[in-house]
Protein backbone atom coordinates (compact mmCIF):
# COMPACT_ATOMS: atom_id res chain seq x y z
CA UNK A 1 0.00 0.00 0.00
CA UNK A 2 1.56 3.29 -1.07
CA UNK A 3 0.95 6.51 0.78
CA UNK A 4 0.56 9.74 -1.16
CA UNK A 5 1.27 13.15 0.23
CA UNK A 6 1.06 16.47 -1.65
CA UNK A 7 4.37 18.29 -1.43
CA UNK A 8 4.95 20.77 -4.23
CA UNK A 9 2.56 23.48 -5.46
CA UNK A 10 2.31 24.14 -9.19
CA UNK A 11 4.37 27.35 -9.20
CA UNK A 12 7.41 25.60 -7.72
CA UNK A 13 7.18 22.77 -10.24
CA UNK A 14 6.79 25.15 -13.18
CA UNK A 15 9.65 27.29 -11.91
CA UNK A 16 11.84 24.22 -11.33
CA UNK A 17 11.48 22.78 -14.82
CA UNK A 18 11.80 26.16 -16.56
CA UNK A 19 14.90 26.82 -14.50
CA UNK A 20 16.26 23.37 -15.35
CA UNK A 21 15.70 23.95 -19.07
CA UNK A 22 17.34 27.39 -18.93
CA UNK A 23 20.36 25.98 -17.10
CA UNK A 24 20.80 23.09 -19.57
CA UNK A 25 20.60 25.52 -22.52
CA UNK A 26 23.00 27.93 -20.80
CA UNK A 27 25.45 25.14 -19.97
CA UNK A 28 25.57 23.80 -23.54
CA UNK A 29 25.88 27.24 -25.14
CA UNK A 30 28.27 28.41 -22.41
CA UNK A 31 30.60 25.47 -23.10
CA UNK A 32 30.38 26.29 -26.84
CA UNK A 33 31.42 29.88 -26.17
CA UNK A 34 34.13 29.29 -23.61
CA UNK A 35 35.74 26.35 -25.42
CA UNK A 36 35.07 27.90 -28.84
CA UNK A 37 36.85 25.99 -31.58
CA UNK A 38 36.08 26.76 -35.24
CA UNK A 39 37.01 23.21 -36.25
CA UNK A 40 34.88 21.52 -33.59
CA UNK A 41 31.91 23.71 -32.70
CA UNK A 42 29.34 22.28 -30.29
CA UNK A 43 26.97 25.14 -31.15
CA UNK A 44 28.22 27.71 -33.69
CA UNK A 45 29.57 30.76 -31.82
CA UNK A 46 27.18 33.50 -32.93
CA UNK A 47 24.15 31.21 -32.52
CA UNK A 48 25.44 30.12 -29.11
CA UNK A 49 25.94 33.76 -28.09
CA UNK A 50 22.39 34.70 -29.09
CA UNK A 51 20.82 31.69 -27.35
CA UNK A 52 22.99 32.21 -24.26
CA UNK A 53 21.89 35.85 -24.01
CA UNK A 54 18.18 35.03 -24.32
CA UNK A 55 18.37 32.06 -21.94
CA UNK A 56 20.42 34.13 -19.49
CA UNK A 57 17.78 36.86 -19.35
CA UNK A 58 15.11 34.14 -18.89
CA UNK A 59 17.12 32.67 -16.01
CA UNK A 60 17.37 36.11 -14.39
CA UNK A 61 13.58 36.52 -14.77
CA UNK A 62 13.01 33.06 -13.31
CA UNK A 63 15.21 33.96 -10.38
CA UNK A 64 12.98 36.93 -9.64
CA UNK A 65 9.96 34.56 -9.77
CA UNK A 66 11.79 32.22 -7.39
CA UNK A 67 12.61 34.93 -4.86
CA UNK A 68 9.20 36.62 -4.99
CA UNK A 69 7.37 33.26 -4.90
CA UNK A 70 9.41 32.15 -1.91
CA UNK A 71 8.72 35.36 -0.01
CA UNK A 72 5.00 35.37 -0.79
CA UNK A 73 4.40 31.70 0.04
CA UNK A 74 6.87 31.46 2.91
CA UNK A 75 8.65 28.65 1.05
CA UNK A 76 12.02 30.36 1.69
CA UNK A 77 12.04 28.78 5.14
CA UNK A 78 12.53 25.36 3.53
CA UNK A 79 15.96 26.42 2.28
CA UNK A 80 17.28 27.65 5.59
CA UNK A 81 19.71 25.17 7.14
CA UNK A 82 18.45 24.75 10.68
CA UNK A 83 20.70 24.14 13.63
CA UNK A 84 21.04 22.62 16.20
CA UNK A 85 22.44 19.27 15.18
CA UNK A 86 22.69 20.21 11.53
CA UNK A 87 26.22 18.84 11.18
CA UNK A 88 25.18 15.54 12.73
CA UNK A 89 22.18 15.32 10.36
CA UNK A 90 24.41 16.13 7.38
CA UNK A 91 26.87 13.41 8.40
CA UNK A 92 24.04 10.93 8.83
CA UNK A 93 22.75 11.82 5.37
CA UNK A 94 26.27 11.38 3.91
CA UNK A 95 26.58 8.07 5.64
CA UNK A 96 23.32 7.01 4.01
CA UNK A 97 24.56 8.02 0.54
CA UNK A 98 27.99 6.48 1.18
CA UNK A 99 26.98 3.13 2.63
CA UNK A 100 23.40 2.87 3.95
CA UNK A 101 21.79 2.95 0.53
CA UNK A 102 23.93 -0.01 -0.58
CA UNK A 103 22.65 -2.01 2.39
CA UNK A 104 19.02 -1.22 1.61
CA UNK A 105 18.59 1.11 4.60
CA UNK A 106 15.72 3.57 4.60
CA UNK A 107 16.23 7.29 3.85
CA UNK A 108 17.08 8.80 7.29
CA UNK A 109 15.16 12.07 6.70
CA UNK A 110 12.42 11.47 4.12
CA UNK A 111 10.63 14.58 2.80
CA UNK A 112 7.48 15.78 4.51
CA UNK A 113 5.20 18.70 3.63
CA UNK A 114 6.66 20.58 6.60
CA UNK A 115 10.32 19.75 5.92
CA UNK A 116 10.93 19.20 2.20
CA UNK A 117 14.70 18.92 2.36
CA UNK A 118 17.13 16.93 4.43
CA UNK A 119 19.93 18.94 6.09
CA UNK A 120 22.44 18.26 3.28
CA UNK A 121 19.91 19.34 0.66
CA UNK A 122 19.07 22.51 2.59
CA UNK A 123 22.75 23.50 2.90
CA UNK A 124 23.47 22.75 -0.78
CA UNK A 125 20.30 24.29 -2.19
CA UNK A 126 20.69 27.37 -0.05
CA UNK A 127 24.32 27.84 -1.22
CA UNK A 128 23.45 27.32 -4.87
CA UNK A 129 20.24 29.33 -4.94
CA UNK A 130 21.20 32.21 -2.67
CA UNK A 131 24.97 32.45 -3.21
CA UNK A 132 26.19 30.94 -6.47
CA UNK A 133 23.23 31.52 -8.81
CA UNK A 134 22.77 35.24 -8.03
CA UNK A 135 26.49 35.79 -8.57
CA UNK A 136 26.37 33.94 -11.90
CA UNK A 137 23.29 35.93 -12.95
CA UNK A 138 24.81 39.27 -11.88
CA UNK A 139 28.12 38.58 -13.67
CA UNK A 140 26.17 37.35 -16.69
CA UNK A 141 24.21 40.60 -16.83
CA UNK A 142 27.46 42.58 -16.66
CA UNK A 143 28.75 40.37 -19.50
CA UNK A 144 25.63 41.34 -21.42
CA UNK A 145 26.36 45.02 -20.80
CA UNK A 146 30.17 45.04 -20.54
CA UNK A 147 30.25 48.83 -20.41
CA UNK A 148 29.37 48.44 -16.71
CA UNK A 149 32.41 46.28 -16.01
CA UNK A 150 35.42 48.01 -14.44
CA UNK A 151 37.64 49.38 -17.19
CA UNK A 152 40.88 47.87 -15.96
CA UNK A 153 41.98 45.77 -13.00
CA UNK A 154 45.58 44.88 -12.08
CA UNK A 155 46.77 45.94 -15.53
CA UNK A 156 44.31 43.61 -17.27
CA UNK A 157 40.90 44.11 -18.79
CA UNK A 158 38.26 44.75 -16.11
CA UNK A 159 35.96 42.13 -17.60
CA UNK A 160 38.42 39.35 -16.68
CA UNK A 161 37.36 38.96 -12.99
CA UNK A 162 33.69 39.13 -14.03
CA UNK A 163 34.30 36.44 -16.66
CA UNK A 164 36.25 34.24 -14.24
CA UNK A 165 33.61 34.43 -11.49
CA UNK A 166 30.87 33.78 -14.07
CA UNK A 167 32.74 30.75 -15.44
CA UNK A 168 33.59 29.22 -12.06
CA UNK A 169 30.09 29.87 -10.67
CA UNK A 170 28.52 28.33 -13.76
CA UNK A 171 30.86 25.34 -13.47
CA UNK A 172 29.73 24.87 -9.84
CA UNK A 173 26.09 24.94 -10.96
CA UNK A 174 26.76 22.34 -13.69
CA UNK A 175 28.49 20.05 -11.15
CA UNK A 176 25.54 20.58 -8.79
CA UNK A 177 23.08 19.80 -11.62
CA UNK A 178 24.79 16.47 -12.39
CA UNK A 179 24.70 15.41 -8.74
CA UNK A 180 21.18 16.83 -8.31
CA UNK A 181 19.80 14.74 -11.20
CA UNK A 182 21.47 11.63 -9.82
CA UNK A 183 20.28 12.25 -6.26
CA UNK A 184 16.79 12.49 -7.77
CA UNK A 185 16.93 8.71 -8.12
CA UNK A 186 17.33 8.24 -4.35
CA UNK A 187 13.64 8.20 -3.48
CA UNK A 188 11.67 5.12 -2.34
CA UNK A 189 11.78 4.12 -6.01
CA UNK A 190 14.21 5.41 -8.65
CA UNK A 191 11.36 7.36 -10.27
CA UNK A 192 9.57 8.59 -7.09
CA UNK A 193 11.21 11.98 -6.78
CA UNK A 194 11.00 12.72 -10.54
CA UNK A 195 7.27 11.92 -10.40
CA UNK A 196 6.93 14.20 -7.37
CA UNK A 197 8.65 17.02 -9.25
CA UNK A 198 6.06 16.62 -12.04
CA UNK A 199 2.81 15.86 -10.18
CA UNK A 200 3.60 17.41 -6.81
CA UNK A 201 2.67 14.15 -5.00
CA UNK A 202 5.21 12.16 -3.02
CA UNK A 203 4.53 8.44 -3.04
CA UNK A 204 6.18 6.26 -0.47
CA UNK B 1 64.81 43.33 -81.17
CA UNK B 2 64.40 47.05 -80.56
CA UNK B 3 61.11 46.40 -78.72
CA UNK B 4 62.89 43.90 -76.50
CA UNK B 5 65.61 46.44 -75.67
CA UNK B 6 62.94 49.10 -75.00
CA UNK B 7 61.14 46.77 -72.59
CA UNK B 8 64.34 46.00 -70.75
CA UNK B 9 65.21 49.69 -70.55
CA UNK B 10 61.77 50.53 -69.19
CA UNK B 11 62.07 47.74 -66.65
CA UNK B 12 65.48 48.95 -65.52
CA UNK B 13 64.22 52.52 -65.23
CA UNK B 14 61.18 51.40 -63.21
CA UNK B 15 63.45 49.44 -60.89
CA UNK B 16 65.74 52.45 -60.52
CA UNK B 17 62.81 54.74 -59.70
CA UNK B 18 61.48 52.17 -57.23
CA UNK B 19 64.84 51.77 -55.50
CA UNK B 20 65.36 55.53 -55.34
CA UNK B 21 61.86 56.01 -54.00
CA UNK B 22 62.30 53.29 -51.40
CA UNK B 23 65.58 54.82 -50.34
CA UNK B 24 63.75 58.15 -50.06
CA UNK B 25 61.11 56.67 -47.75
CA UNK B 26 63.81 55.06 -45.63
CA UNK B 27 65.90 58.23 -45.29
CA UNK B 28 67.63 58.60 -41.93
CA UNK B 29 65.84 60.96 -39.52
CA UNK B 30 66.89 64.61 -39.78
CA UNK B 31 69.62 65.98 -37.51
CA UNK B 32 68.53 68.44 -34.77
CA UNK B 33 69.75 71.33 -36.95
CA UNK B 34 67.79 70.08 -39.96
CA UNK B 35 64.75 69.53 -37.77
CA UNK B 36 64.94 73.13 -36.48
CA UNK B 37 65.04 74.38 -40.08
CA UNK B 38 62.08 72.17 -41.02
CA UNK B 39 60.10 73.45 -38.05
CA UNK B 40 60.76 77.07 -39.00
CA UNK B 41 59.77 76.44 -42.62
CA UNK B 42 56.64 74.53 -41.60
CA UNK B 43 55.66 77.25 -39.13
CA UNK B 44 55.45 79.61 -42.08
CA UNK B 45 52.86 77.34 -43.78
CA UNK B 46 50.98 76.92 -40.51
CA UNK B 47 50.49 80.65 -40.05
CA UNK B 48 47.58 80.13 -42.44
CA UNK B 49 46.98 76.33 -42.45
CA UNK B 50 46.06 75.90 -38.77
CA UNK B 51 43.12 76.67 -36.50
CA UNK B 52 45.05 79.68 -35.20
CA UNK B 53 45.66 80.85 -38.76
CA UNK B 54 42.00 80.50 -39.57
CA UNK B 55 41.01 82.51 -36.50
CA UNK B 56 43.62 85.19 -37.06
CA UNK B 57 44.50 85.20 -40.74
CA UNK B 58 47.93 86.77 -41.30
CA UNK B 59 46.75 88.33 -44.52
CA UNK B 60 43.64 90.08 -45.61
CA UNK B 61 41.44 88.76 -48.38
CA UNK B 62 42.04 85.05 -47.75
CA UNK B 63 39.27 82.67 -48.82
CA UNK B 64 38.63 81.36 -45.32
CA UNK B 65 35.95 78.90 -46.44
CA UNK B 66 38.47 77.23 -48.71
CA UNK B 67 41.24 77.45 -46.14
CA UNK B 68 39.08 75.58 -43.60
CA UNK B 69 39.47 72.45 -45.77
CA UNK B 70 43.26 72.59 -45.65
CA UNK B 71 44.06 72.88 -41.97
CA UNK B 72 46.72 70.83 -40.21
CA UNK B 73 46.79 70.13 -36.50
CA UNK B 74 50.42 70.73 -35.64
CA UNK B 75 50.56 68.32 -32.68
CA UNK B 76 48.91 65.50 -34.64
CA UNK B 77 51.18 66.18 -37.58
CA UNK B 78 54.35 66.25 -35.48
CA UNK B 79 53.41 62.90 -33.90
CA UNK B 80 52.56 61.35 -37.28
CA UNK B 81 54.86 59.32 -39.53
CA UNK B 82 55.58 62.37 -41.69
CA UNK B 83 55.91 64.70 -38.71
CA UNK B 84 59.61 65.33 -39.22
CA UNK B 85 59.25 66.25 -42.87
CA UNK B 86 59.08 69.72 -44.34
CA UNK B 87 55.74 70.58 -45.93
CA UNK B 88 57.69 71.44 -49.08
CA UNK B 89 58.83 67.82 -49.44
CA UNK B 90 55.39 66.99 -50.86
CA UNK B 91 54.00 70.46 -51.52
CA UNK B 92 56.78 71.48 -53.90
CA UNK B 93 56.62 73.79 -56.88
CA UNK B 94 53.98 76.45 -56.75
CA UNK B 95 53.44 76.26 -53.01
CA UNK B 96 56.38 78.40 -51.94
CA UNK B 97 54.55 81.69 -52.41
CA UNK B 98 51.08 82.92 -51.63
CA UNK B 99 48.76 82.93 -53.45
CA UNK B 100 49.89 79.42 -54.48
CA UNK B 101 50.27 78.79 -58.19
CA UNK B 102 47.04 77.77 -59.91
CA UNK B 103 48.53 74.46 -61.03
CA UNK B 104 50.45 73.79 -57.81
CA UNK B 105 48.23 70.83 -56.96
CA UNK B 106 49.33 69.04 -60.12
CA UNK B 107 52.89 69.04 -58.85
CA UNK B 108 51.97 67.59 -55.46
CA UNK B 109 54.06 64.52 -54.68
CA UNK B 110 52.21 61.25 -54.76
CA UNK B 111 52.58 58.53 -52.15
CA UNK B 112 54.27 56.14 -54.54
CA UNK B 113 57.00 58.72 -55.21
CA UNK B 114 58.45 57.65 -51.87
CA UNK B 115 56.59 54.42 -51.14
CA UNK B 116 56.93 52.73 -54.53
CA UNK B 117 57.46 49.14 -53.41
CA UNK B 118 54.65 49.30 -50.88
CA UNK B 119 52.36 51.02 -53.37
CA UNK B 120 52.88 48.26 -55.95
CA UNK B 121 51.90 45.58 -53.45
CA UNK B 122 48.98 47.58 -52.10
CA UNK B 123 47.65 48.47 -55.53
CA UNK B 124 47.22 44.82 -56.42
CA UNK B 125 45.19 44.31 -53.25
CA UNK B 126 43.25 47.56 -53.63
CA UNK B 127 42.23 46.66 -57.20
CA UNK B 128 40.17 43.80 -55.77
CA UNK B 129 38.58 45.92 -53.05
CA UNK B 130 35.03 47.22 -52.84
CA UNK B 131 36.41 50.76 -53.03
CA UNK B 132 38.09 50.04 -56.38
CA UNK B 133 34.90 48.45 -57.66
CA UNK B 134 32.83 51.60 -57.06
CA UNK B 135 35.35 54.43 -56.91
CA UNK B 136 38.48 53.38 -58.81
CA UNK B 137 38.98 56.83 -60.36
CA UNK B 138 38.55 59.06 -57.36
CA UNK B 139 39.83 56.82 -54.54
CA UNK B 140 43.46 57.44 -53.66
CA UNK B 141 45.72 56.53 -50.73
CA UNK B 142 44.94 59.84 -49.05
CA UNK B 143 41.18 59.25 -49.24
CA UNK B 144 41.78 57.05 -46.21
CA UNK B 145 45.33 57.78 -45.11
CA UNK B 146 45.68 61.47 -44.35
CA UNK B 147 49.46 61.90 -44.63
CA UNK B 148 49.32 64.66 -42.00
CA UNK B 149 47.76 62.32 -39.46
CA UNK B 150 48.66 58.66 -40.00
CA UNK B 151 51.00 56.75 -37.74
CA UNK B 152 52.01 53.18 -38.49
CA UNK B 153 50.38 50.58 -36.24
CA UNK B 154 53.83 49.20 -35.48
CA UNK B 155 54.74 52.59 -34.01
CA UNK B 156 51.47 53.09 -32.12
CA UNK B 157 51.62 49.53 -30.69
CA UNK B 158 48.78 50.20 -28.22
CA UNK B 159 45.76 48.39 -29.75
CA UNK B 160 43.35 51.05 -28.40
CA UNK B 161 45.24 53.77 -30.27
CA UNK B 162 45.49 51.65 -33.43
CA UNK B 163 41.75 50.92 -33.34
CA UNK B 164 40.86 54.57 -32.71
CA UNK B 165 43.02 55.76 -35.61
CA UNK B 166 42.00 53.11 -38.13
CA UNK B 167 38.28 52.97 -37.36
CA UNK B 168 38.05 56.75 -37.53
CA UNK B 169 39.11 56.47 -41.17
CA UNK B 170 36.25 54.10 -41.99
CA UNK B 171 33.65 55.76 -39.77
CA UNK B 172 34.41 59.28 -40.95
CA UNK B 173 32.72 58.31 -44.22
CA UNK B 174 30.57 55.32 -43.31
CA UNK B 175 29.05 56.91 -40.21
CA UNK B 176 28.20 60.25 -41.83
CA UNK B 177 25.72 60.78 -44.66
CA UNK B 178 27.38 64.06 -45.55
CA UNK B 179 30.92 62.71 -45.81
CA UNK B 180 29.73 59.56 -47.57
CA UNK B 181 27.83 61.54 -50.22
CA UNK B 182 30.97 63.58 -50.99
CA UNK B 183 32.87 60.48 -52.16
CA UNK B 184 30.28 57.86 -53.06
CA UNK B 185 28.94 57.45 -56.60
CA UNK B 186 25.75 59.34 -57.31
CA UNK B 187 22.56 57.69 -56.03
CA UNK B 188 24.59 55.38 -53.78
CA UNK B 189 23.07 55.59 -50.32
CA UNK B 190 25.18 55.16 -47.22
CA UNK B 191 24.69 51.62 -45.91
CA UNK B 192 23.07 51.69 -42.45
CA UNK B 193 26.07 50.33 -40.60
CA UNK B 194 24.32 49.84 -37.26
CA UNK B 195 21.58 47.71 -38.87
CA UNK B 196 24.05 45.76 -40.98
CA UNK B 197 26.11 44.94 -37.90
CA UNK B 198 23.16 44.22 -35.62
CA UNK B 199 24.18 40.53 -35.60
CA UNK B 200 27.39 41.55 -33.83
CA UNK B 201 26.72 41.68 -30.07
CA UNK B 202 27.62 45.02 -28.46
CA UNK B 203 28.40 46.40 -31.90
CA UNK B 204 29.78 49.79 -30.92
CA UNK B 205 31.88 48.22 -28.15
CA UNK B 206 33.33 45.85 -30.73
CA UNK B 207 34.23 48.89 -32.84
CA UNK B 208 36.10 50.36 -29.90
CA UNK B 209 38.04 47.15 -29.34
CA UNK B 210 38.82 45.90 -32.85
CA UNK B 211 39.24 47.45 -36.26
CA UNK B 212 36.70 47.28 -39.08
CA UNK B 213 39.47 45.76 -41.21
CA UNK B 214 39.77 42.79 -38.83
CA UNK B 215 36.68 41.42 -40.61
CA UNK B 216 36.57 43.52 -43.78
CA UNK B 217 39.85 42.21 -45.23
CA UNK B 218 40.62 38.59 -46.19
CA UNK B 219 41.50 36.63 -43.07
CA UNK B 220 43.32 33.84 -44.90
CA UNK B 221 46.48 35.93 -45.07
CA UNK B 222 47.97 35.55 -41.63
CA UNK B 223 51.14 37.53 -42.38
CA UNK B 224 49.91 40.96 -43.35
CA UNK B 225 46.77 43.03 -43.53
CA UNK B 226 45.47 43.45 -47.03
CA UNK B 227 44.12 46.63 -48.63
CA UNK B 228 41.47 44.46 -50.28
CA UNK B 229 38.54 45.92 -48.34
CA UNK B 230 35.64 43.48 -48.53
CA UNK B 231 31.98 44.39 -48.65
CA UNK B 232 29.46 42.89 -46.24
CA UNK B 233 28.88 39.79 -48.36
CA UNK B 234 32.53 38.80 -48.35
CA UNK B 235 33.52 40.08 -44.90
CA UNK B 236 34.38 37.66 -42.11
CA UNK B 237 31.34 36.66 -40.09
CA UNK B 238 32.71 33.68 -38.21
CA UNK B 239 33.06 34.89 -34.62
CA UNK B 240 35.43 32.01 -33.82
CA UNK B 241 38.05 33.50 -36.14
CA UNK B 242 38.82 35.86 -33.26
CA UNK B 243 36.99 34.04 -30.46
CA UNK B 244 39.12 30.90 -30.22
CA UNK B 245 42.42 29.81 -28.73
CA UNK B 246 44.10 30.24 -32.12
CA UNK B 247 42.66 33.74 -32.52
CA UNK B 248 43.47 35.67 -35.66
CA UNK B 249 43.81 38.81 -33.52
CA UNK B 250 47.36 37.71 -32.80
CA UNK B 251 48.25 37.98 -36.47
CA UNK B 252 46.24 41.19 -36.92
CA UNK B 253 45.56 43.85 -34.31
CA UNK B 254 48.05 42.39 -31.84
CA UNK B 255 50.74 41.41 -34.34
CA UNK B 256 53.06 44.16 -33.12
CA UNK B 257 52.76 42.82 -29.59
CA UNK B 258 52.71 39.15 -30.56
CA UNK B 259 56.26 38.61 -29.30
CA UNK B 260 55.35 39.91 -25.86
CA UNK B 261 54.20 37.82 -22.91
CA UNK B 262 51.57 35.37 -24.15
CA UNK B 263 51.04 33.39 -20.97
CA UNK B 264 50.74 35.98 -18.22
CA UNK B 265 49.10 34.40 -15.14
CA UNK B 266 48.73 31.23 -17.23
CA UNK B 267 46.20 32.77 -19.64
CA UNK B 268 46.28 31.98 -23.33
CA UNK B 269 46.77 35.07 -25.52
CA UNK B 270 47.39 37.15 -22.40
CA UNK B 271 48.74 39.98 -24.56
CA UNK B 272 45.13 40.56 -25.68
CA UNK B 273 43.95 40.37 -22.09
CA UNK B 274 45.84 43.54 -21.27
CA UNK B 275 43.20 45.35 -23.37
CA UNK B 276 40.20 43.08 -23.84
CA UNK B 277 38.69 39.89 -22.48
CA UNK B 278 37.85 37.89 -25.60
CA UNK B 279 35.55 34.93 -24.87
CA UNK B 280 37.11 31.75 -26.24
CA UNK B 281 40.54 33.34 -26.81
CA UNK B 282 41.78 34.62 -23.46
CA UNK B 283 41.29 31.61 -21.25
CA UNK B 284 43.32 29.79 -18.66
CA UNK B 285 44.05 26.15 -19.59
CA UNK B 286 44.93 25.22 -15.98
CA UNK B 287 41.54 26.40 -14.69
CA UNK B 288 39.86 24.70 -17.66
CA UNK B 289 41.55 21.38 -16.85
CA UNK B 290 40.55 21.62 -13.18
CA UNK B 291 36.91 22.30 -14.18
CA UNK B 292 36.93 19.48 -16.76
CA UNK B 293 38.54 17.16 -14.16
CA UNK B 294 35.87 17.99 -11.56
CA UNK B 295 33.12 17.44 -14.12
CA UNK B 296 34.53 14.07 -15.19
CA UNK B 297 35.02 13.06 -11.52
CA UNK B 298 31.38 14.00 -10.73
CA UNK B 299 30.01 12.08 -13.74
CA UNK B 300 32.21 9.05 -13.04
CA UNK B 301 31.29 9.32 -9.34
CA UNK B 302 27.53 9.24 -9.92
CA UNK B 303 27.80 6.47 -12.55
CA UNK B 304 30.00 4.44 -10.16
CA UNK B 305 27.63 5.05 -7.25
CA UNK B 306 24.68 4.04 -9.43
CA UNK B 307 26.40 0.83 -10.54
CA UNK B 308 27.22 -0.15 -6.96
CA UNK B 309 23.57 0.53 -6.05
CA UNK B 310 22.35 -1.70 -8.89
CA UNK B 311 24.76 -4.50 -7.96
CA UNK B 312 24.04 -4.36 -4.19
CA UNK B 313 20.26 -4.20 -4.84
CA UNK B 314 20.46 -7.32 -7.05
CA UNK B 315 22.61 -9.10 -4.51
CA UNK B 316 20.09 -8.33 -1.77
CA UNK B 317 17.20 -9.46 -3.94
CA UNK B 318 18.85 -12.79 -4.80
CA UNK B 319 19.74 -13.24 -1.11
CA UNK B 320 16.09 -12.63 -0.14
CA UNK B 321 14.99 -15.19 -2.76
CA UNK B 322 17.32 -17.74 -1.23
Amino acid sequence: MTNRVFMLPLWIRLWHWSNALAIIVLAVTGVSLHFSNPDLPLVEFSLAARIHNVAGVCLAGLYVVFVVGNIVTGNWWQYVPKPPGIIGRCLKQMQFYGSGIFKGEKEPFPPTPEVNFNALQAVTYWSIMYLVLPVVIATGLIFLYPQFAPDRLFGLDGLLPIALVHYLGAAAIVLFAVSHIYLGTMGPKVSSLFKMMISGWYEH
Amino acid sequence: MFANFKNKLCGALALLVMLTATAFADDPPPTPEELAKIKTANAECLTCHSEAGLKKPPKEGLDLKKLRNYLVDVDTYTASDHGQMACSKCHGDGYDKHPHAAKAKEGLSECQDCHARKAMRIERQFDKSVHAEHLSDSFTCSTCHDPHVMTLASKLRDPHKIVAQDNKICLDCHDSDLAFAKIAPEKKKRPPIDDIHSWLPNTRLHWQAVRCIECHTPTEDKLSLSHEILNKDKAEKKCATCHSANTSLNARLYRHLAKEEQNKYGFLNSVILSNSYVVGATRNPSIDWIVIGLFVATVVGVIGHGLVRIITTRMRRSKNHD
